[in-house]
C-alpha cells in the first residue's frame, strides 16, 4: 500500500509534508556523515552513543509493531535480541562467518521463531499473553544458562573484529544506523497499510475486528514475527561489538523493560513515538550516570518514569502532543 | 532419593507456593489486576523477617504477626494511590501489568541499593533440623512453613465464606457490575482485597525467608513461577491456585531429583505453555478477559 490519500482536504498538508521530508533527510545525512569527522571532540564517545541510540530505536520501533499497533505487550522481546546475538556469534566462532553478514540470517531466524511462538501463545489474550512472554524469556534463559556448547552461564568469547583500532566503531555505527532506519521504515509502511489498519482495529476490539473480516490470529502472528526481525539483527551486531556472548547481557528483563518504557514514553502505537522515546530515555540515562554514577538507583528511575508516564501521560509524548494539536509536522509520521 | 521422599518435599513446597500465589490470584479475581510486583512484595516481606530476626531477635513466626498487618495497611494505601486513577481505562488489565511492572522495578532497585545483592536467609534453629520417620526425613522449617500456610489459607477461606465482607468480595469476583447493583461498595471491597492480597504476600515472604535464600532480583523467578501456577489453576480461582501449586511443586521436585535442580523451573513454564495451548482458562478458571 502507498501512503493514504488525504481526504480531509486541508490545503496546508502537502507543503508541510515535503518540508518534513527535507528536515528528516538532513538529519539522516548528518548521521551518515558523522563518522567522517574524525576531529570531533570525544569522537569515540559520540559514535558509541550513536550505536546505542540506533540500536534502541531499532528495538523499540520493532517492539511497537506488536506492543503498540496490535496492542499485545511482550515483556520477553529480548529473547530475540539474545538469540540473534548467539546465532551470529556462534557462526563466527565455529564457522568464521562475519556477523555483519549473518545478522540478516539472525533476523530471519528470529522471524521464524516469532511465528512459532505466536502460533502457541496467541490463543491467550491480554494478561495471559503478557505472562507467556515473561515465561518464554525465563525458559530461554534457563536453556542458555545450562547449554554447555555455548559456555553456559559463563558465556563464550568471540574473535575481535578485524578492523584498525581507530576505525573500529565505524562499521558498527553504520550497521546500527541501517537497522534503525530499516525498522522505522518498516513500522511506517505497516502503519500506512491495510495490515496496519487491521492491527489497530484488533487492538481496539478484537471481536469486532474479527466480525469485520480480519483474520486476527494471522495478523497477530505476522505482527509478532515482523517485530522480532530487527531485534535479532541488532542483537547480532551488538554481540559482535562486545565480542562476548553471555546470558546475563541479553536475557535480563531490564532489556525488555527498556523497550517497553521507550515506546510508552514516546507514544505507543505511533511511528515516531519509539524514536522520540529512545532519544529521551538515553539522554536521561546518560545524565543520571553523570549525576549519580551507575548504581541500582537507575532501575528505580526507570520504574518511577514508567509509573509516572502511565498515570499522567498514558499516550506518551507524541500521543499527548497530537491530542492537543501541538505535534510538530516533522514528527507526524502516522 | 526415593519416590516417597521426593513426594513429601514436593508437597511441603506446594503448601508454601499456594500461599505465595493466593494473594496474586485473589487480586486478579476481584479487580482484574495482574500484580507483577507481588513477588517483589514477597521479597520485601522476607527482608522484614530477616531484619526482625537479626536486629530484634524475633522468630519469623512472631514477626508474622507484625508483618501481616503492616502489609495490609501498605496494600490499602497503595491501591488508593495507584488504581482509582486508571479504573475507567479501556485497557485496564494491561495498564495494571505495566504499572506493577514499574513498581517491581522500583522495589527491586531500592532493595538492591540499600541491602545490596547479597544472598540472605533467616536462620532460626529449626531451619537446619529434620524429623526422621523411618526411611524418609521431613525438614522442620518446610513443615512449619507449609502448616502455617495451610492455616492461613483456611482462615482466608473461612473469611470469604462466613463474613459479610467475604460475601461482598466473592460477589465482586463473580460480577463486578452486578455486585455494585446490589449495593456492594466495589471501591471499598477492592481496597480491602488489595490489603488482604498484600498481607498474604507479607506472610509468604516471612515463611520463605527461612526456607529459601533471597536477594532483590529473586522476585522475577518467583513471579514467573506464581504466574505459571495460577494460569494452570485458572486466573482468579483460589482453589485453582492451591491445586496448581501442589501439582506443579510435586512435579518440579521430581524434575529436580531426576534431571537436575537447574531444570526444575522449566516444569512451571512448560505447564504454562501447555495450559495456554490446551485450555487457556486453566483448570478452574472462567474465560479470561479480553
Amino acid at each position: 500500500m502507498t501512503a493514504p490519500t488525504d481526504t480531509t482536504g486541508v490545503p496546508a498538508r502537502p507543503r508541510r509534508r515535503s518540508s518534513r521530508g527535507v528536515v528528516l533527510g538532513v538529519v539522516l545525512l548528518v548521521a551518515i556523515a558523522l563518522p567522517f569527522f574524525r576531529g570531533l571532540p570525544a569522537y569515540n564517545y559520540v559514535l558509541q552513543l550513536g550505536i546505542v541510540l540506533f540500536m534502541w530505536i531499532a528495538m523499540t520501533s520493532s517492539w511497537n509493531i506488536v506492543g503498540g499497533f496490535a496492542g499485545y505487550i511482550s515483556l520477553g522481546h529480548n529473547v530475540f535480541y539474545g538469540i540473534g546475538g548467539y546465532l551470529s556469534g556462534l557462526l563466527l566462532v565455529y564457522a568464521g562467518w562475519s556477523p555483519f553478514a549473518t545478522a540478516v540470517l539472525a533476523g530471519l531466524f528470529c522471524l521464524a521463531l516469532g511465528v512459532g511462538f505466536g502460533l502457541v501463545t496467541f490463543r491467550a489474550h491480554g494478561p495471559a499473553f503478557i505472562i507467556s512472554t515473561i515465561a518464554l524469556l525465563l525458559m530461554v534463559t534457563i536453556f542458555f544458562d545450562n547449554w554447555e556448547f555455548v559456555g553456559g552461564s559463563n558465556g563464550i568469547s568471540m574473535p575481535l573484529p578485524p578492523f584498525p583500532v581507530e576505525w573500529i566503531k565505524v562499521p558498527f555505527y553504520y550497521a546500527m544506523l541501517v537497522s534503525a532506519v530499516g525498522s522505522v521504515y518498516l513500522a511506517y509502511r505497516i502503519a500506512h497499510s491495510k495490515f496496519g489498519l487491521g492491527l489497530r482495529a484488533l487492538a481496539q476490539d478484537e471481536t469486532k475486528a474479527e466480525v469485520a473480516g480480519i483474520d486476527t490470529r494471522r495478523f497477530k502472528i505476522a505482527a509478532f514475527a515482523l517485530s522480532a526481525f530487527f531485534v535479532g539483527v541488532v542483537g547480532a551486531v551488538w554481540a559482535y561489538s562486545l565480542s562476548y556472548l553471555r546470558p546475563t547481557i541479553f536475557f535480563i528483563i531490564g532489556v525488555a523493560a527498556n523497550m517497553v518504557l521507550m515506546a510508552i514514553i514516546g507514544g505507543r502505537g505511533t511511528v515516531a513515538g519509539p524514536v522520540v522515546g529512545a532519544i529521551v530515555l538515553i539522554a536521561v540515562n546518560e545524565l543520571s550516570v553523570v549525576l549519580f554514577g551507575a548504581s541500582e538507583l537507575n532501575i528505580v528511575v526507570t520504574g518511577v518514569i514508567l509509573l509516572g508516564v502511565l498515570l499522567f501521560f498514558p499516550l506518551g509524548i507524541v500521543g499527548t502532543l497530537r491530542e492537543h494539536g501541538k505535534l510538530p509536522a516533522i514528527l507526524d509520521w502516522d | 532419593m526415593n519416590e516417597l521422599q521426593v513426594l513429601i518435599l514436593g508437597l511441603l513446597l506446594g503448601g508454601v507456593y499456594a500461599l505465595m500465589a493466593s494473594g496474586l490470584t485473589l487480586l486478579f479475581g476481584v479487580m482484574r489486576v495482574v500484580n507483577l510486583a507481588h513477588a517483589a512484595f514477597i521479597v520485601v516481606g522476607a527482608y522484614g523477617a530477616y531484619f526482625a530476626f537479626e536486629l530484634l531477635g524475633l522468630d519469623p513466626f512472631v514477626a508474622l504477626g507484625l508483618i501481616m498487618p503492616a502489609f495490609f495497611l501498605l496494600g490499602m494505601g497503595l491501591y488508593r494511590l495507584l488504581f482509582p486513577r486508571i479504573e475507567g481505562s479501556p485497557r485496564f488489565g494491561e495498564m495494571t501489568v505495566l504499572m506493577t511492572f514499574g513498581l517491581a522495578l522500583i522495589i527491586e532497585g531500592l532493595l538492591a541499593f540499600y541491602f545490596t545483592g547479597i544472598f540472605r536467609s533467616v536462620d532460626p534453629p529449626y531451619a537446619t533440623q529434620a524429623f526422621i520417620l523411618g526411611p524418609v526425613f521431613v525438614p522442620r522449617a518446610q513443615l512449619y512453613a507449609s502448616l502455617t500456610s495451610v492455616v492461613l489459607l483456611m482462615g482466608l477461606w473461612a473469611f470469604l465464606r462466613m463474613t459479610r465482607t467475604g460475601y461482598a468480595i466473592r460477589a465482586t469476583m463473580q460480577n463486578r457490575v452486578a455486585a455494585q447493583v446490589v449495593g456492594v461498595n466495589v471501591r471499598r471491597i477492592s481496597t480491602v482485597s488489595f490489603g488482604i492480597g498484600m498481607a498474604l504476600a507479607g506472610a509468604a515472604g516471612t515463611l520463605v525467608s527461612f526456607i529459601f535464600t533471597f536477594f532483590p532480583a529473586r522476585h522475577w523467578q518467583w513471579i514467573a513461577i506464581l504466574l505459571a501456577l495460577i494460569v494452570l489453576g485458572g486466573m482468579g480461582s483460589l482453589k485453582g491456585a492451591v491445586v496448581g501449586a501442589v501439582v506443579l511443586a510435586v512435579a518440579s521436585s521430581f524434575v529436580s531429583d531426576r534431571i537436575g535442580p537447574t531444570w526444575a523451573p522449566m516444569t512451571f513454564f512448560a505447564a504454562l505453555f501447555v495450559t495456554l495451548m490446551v485450555r487457556p482458562r486453566g483448570l478452574f478458571g472462567k474465560e479470561i478477559d479480553r
